[in-house]
């Protein structure tokens, strides 16, 4: 017998008494409407993990991004209609080199400041990981409450990847003294978008 | 390098865990203890803060542990499911019945692909394997890339938290670490120049790999896909760039949907860390143009487990690593005393079903106080598993001479109350008479740390028979 069936006839004869599988969705529906005022509490968890938020039109973009790096200067964008200095490349390790990943996220989670991110939106898988610092625009009206709406609102259909993103990179694991930048980014920026 | 206690395996060792002579050893150094016991409450209470602000937090449980019952009763049909689905993304799929055919499913994999670099991130199924030190037999090249996985890695040791893997470490011991091994200035600790030299290391490692072995925190049966959460992105940096991915995980990770992923995505990294979710939290559906992605799904005594009615709960676990924070006996002891790739009370109630003679010592490494149950998310009545444990640690006769002496003792006057009434009396009597040395030698390991109690006048009892009395009289 092959391990995978002999693993199932196991687990088909250890299975506990059957119970029904509980309705997430309406579970989801009883939460006391916390709608209001989602960017504002997104903004606000975001923060709390480690993410500098700015705001503006989708016009003032690239001026933001000047803002805030002006020291980048291989600049990797996955977002239409912004360019970059350098092309996102095929290969992944030659993206070791940039200074600065600019991608879109699909939508925010309200309750833990995190961003979608497929890899349809970020082009690159590893652009999103290699690069020390990170801009991530977002519209301001793309935000789920809470995660039971952001995952009834994913769509996996054709991604290899997907991730939730809350915040730049970090690790307590030296005496739990928190530490910005461990494997990734270092600094991640969203940029909130109207329309 | 050959570090890990594996659970079971081929590196596993026969010898008994002794985990009371291990917490002996580890409380010896009292400033130490209290050190690692204040840095675990500290995680414990910013799992407090995190939960209070969730107003449904307790409903948020009970759905969650619904949701596993119900998975765990029918986990066939639903592993059955995710591996249709994955296979349709292109992903290979490997069974493995114990740990060392998973490991040899790895080599396997590696060795067709002619990888010898290996990186990987957190996976205490791996741990309980014993993967690292049989690759490294095999000449593969294995780096832990977590920050506190790798500093335990340098040390050739196992780590001693699920989640913070060096938490019994301090700076200034990783700081001469990393000088003799990563060559920092020597006397340098400080936690962000450190952090800044191991990832320089690994950045390299990860851009020279030629394969990457992930964990895996959940695998949805309705995608076909498998979520991993870290903090610092290391797993992801992995799979990313290597052009083969392995992703290790139990049978027991499989939740049915993805409405049902975002129940335990709210629960995990509050009840482990206090963050509302962890920095990256990744779906791995399908491999990268040009990549090979591999699922190794693990029994190893899982389908056992299930099947053993006081414990299959236990699978339940999310591995938050919540009870260890809290547990007085973990937090006093260290993960090592445990003598297992999983330490505290989720591993004293996993373990013994894998060796009950090797892990006896283990359910009694705990005060029944019932803490960790109280604070884990999908509701595993832990204590209630420890306790059984012990009837079957009893009942097998490894509970060691003492304790079963002492518990027959214990049974015969407890359950003849005139016996018990005297002995009652005879302890009041030596309490007030005998010289206090005596006395706390007397009372064993537990006199040695602690004042007898002063000897009250009377007993409960007689007591309570003279109140009666009186209020007898009075009405």
């Amino acid at each position: 017998m092959s391990a995978r069936e002999e693993i199932l006839r196991a687990v088909r004869a250890a299975r506990p008494a059957a119970t029904p599988h509980p309705d997430v969705r309406a579970f989801a529906r009883e939460l006391p409407d916390a709608a209001d005022d989602l960017a504002a509490r997104f903004s606000a968890a975001a923060s709390a993990a480690g993410a500098r938020i700015l705001e503006g039109r989708r016009s003032d973009v690239a001026r933001l991004i000047a803002g805030a790096y002006p020291e980048a200067r291989v600049v990797v964008s996955a977002v239409a209609g912004l360019a970059g200095t350098a092309p996102l490349g095929d290969v992944p390790r030659t993206l070791a080199g940039i200074d600065l990943f600019v991608c879109e996220a699909r939508f925010g989670v309200a309750e833990n400041g995190a961003v979608w991110i497929p890899a349809s939106g970020a082009g690159a898988r590893a652009a999103l990981f290699l690069a020390p610092h990170e801009v991530v625009v977002l519209e301001r009206e793309a935000m789920a409450a809470n995660l039971h709406e952001a995952c009834a609102r994913l769509d996996l259909a054709g991604e290899s990847f997907g991730a939730f993103v809350a915040g730049p990179s970090k690790t307590a694991d030296i005496e739990q003294a928190l530490v910005i930048g461990a494997h990734g980014p270092k600094t991640l920026t969203l940029i909130l978008v109207d329309g | 390098m050959s570090r890990s206690l594996p659970t079971v395996g081929p590196g596993a060792s026969a010898v008994p865990v002794d985990h009371a002579a291990a917490a002996a050893r580890f409380t010896a150094d009292e400033a130490r203890t209290d050190w690692h016991d204040g840095a675990l409450w500290h995680v414990r209470r910013n799992r407090d803060r995190a939960a209070a602000a969730v107003p449904e937090w307790e409903a948020l449980r009970e759905l969650a542990s619904a949701i596993k019952e119900h998975t765990l009763a029918r986990l066939d049909e639903y592993l059955v499911e995710f591996e249709a689905n994955a296979l349709a993304h292109g992903v290979r799929v490997h069974w493995a019945r114990d740990a060392a055919e998973h490991n040899a499913i790895v080599a396997g994999i590696l060795e067709a692909a002619g990888a010898r670099r290996l990186v990987k991130s957190k996976s205490m199924l791996t741990e309980e394997c014993g993967l690292n030190p049989y690759l490294e037999a095999r000449g593969v090249e294995v780096v832990d890339t977590d920050l506190g996985e790798r500093i335990v890695q340098l040390r050739q040791e196992p780590p001693s938290h699920i989640v913070m893997p060096a938490i019994h470490l301090k700076k200034e011991e990783i700081g001469t670490l990393f000088h003799e091994r990563l060559g920092t200035p020597a006397g340098l600790s400080d936690p962000t120049a450190l952090t800044a030299a191991a990832r320089a290391d690994l950045r390299a490692r990860f851009l020279a790999a030629d394969a990457a072995l992930t964990g895996v925190n959940f695998a949805v049966a309705e995608t076909g896909g498998v979520v991993v959460c870290t903090n610092e992105g290391n797993a992801d940096l992995g799979t990313a760039l290597a052009s083969v991915h392995i992703a290790s995980l139990g049978i027991e990770k499989v939740v049915p949907t993805l409405d049902d992923l975002g129940v335990f995505l709210r629960l995990l990294a509050r009840s482990g860390t206090g963050q509302p979710l962890t920095v990256y939290t990744s779906h791995v559906q399908a491999p990268r143009a040009g990549q090979a992605l591999h699922f190794v799904l693990v029994d190893n005594g899982r389908s056992r487990q299930l099947a053993r009615a006081g414990f299959w709960r236990s699978l339940k676990c999310i591995r938050c690593g919540a009870c260890l924070n809290t547990c007085p006996v973990f937090r006093r002891s260290g993960g090592h005393s445990y003598g297992a790739s999983l330490a505290g009370p989720i591993g004293s109630v996993l373990t013994p079903g894998f060796d009950l003679e090797r892990y006896a010592t283990l359910p009694f490494a705990s005060t029944l106080c019932g803490s960790c149950t109280a604070v884990c998310p999908v509701k595993v009545d832990l204590d209630a598993q420890l306790y059984r444990w012990r009837q079957q640690v009893t009942a097998a006769g490894l509970a060691g001479r003492k304790k079963t002496l002492l518990a027959r003792v214990a049974g015969g006057v407890l359950g003849r109350p005139r016996l018990f009434a005297l002995a009652g009396a005879l302890a009041r009597a030596l309490l007030r008479r005998l010289p206090r040395p005596l006395l706390r030698a007397g009372a064993g390991p537990w006199g040695a740390a602690r004042e007898l109690p002063r000897a009250p006048a009377q007993s409960f009892r007689s007591w309570y028979r003279d109140r009666q009395r009186r209020q007898g009289r009075t009405s």
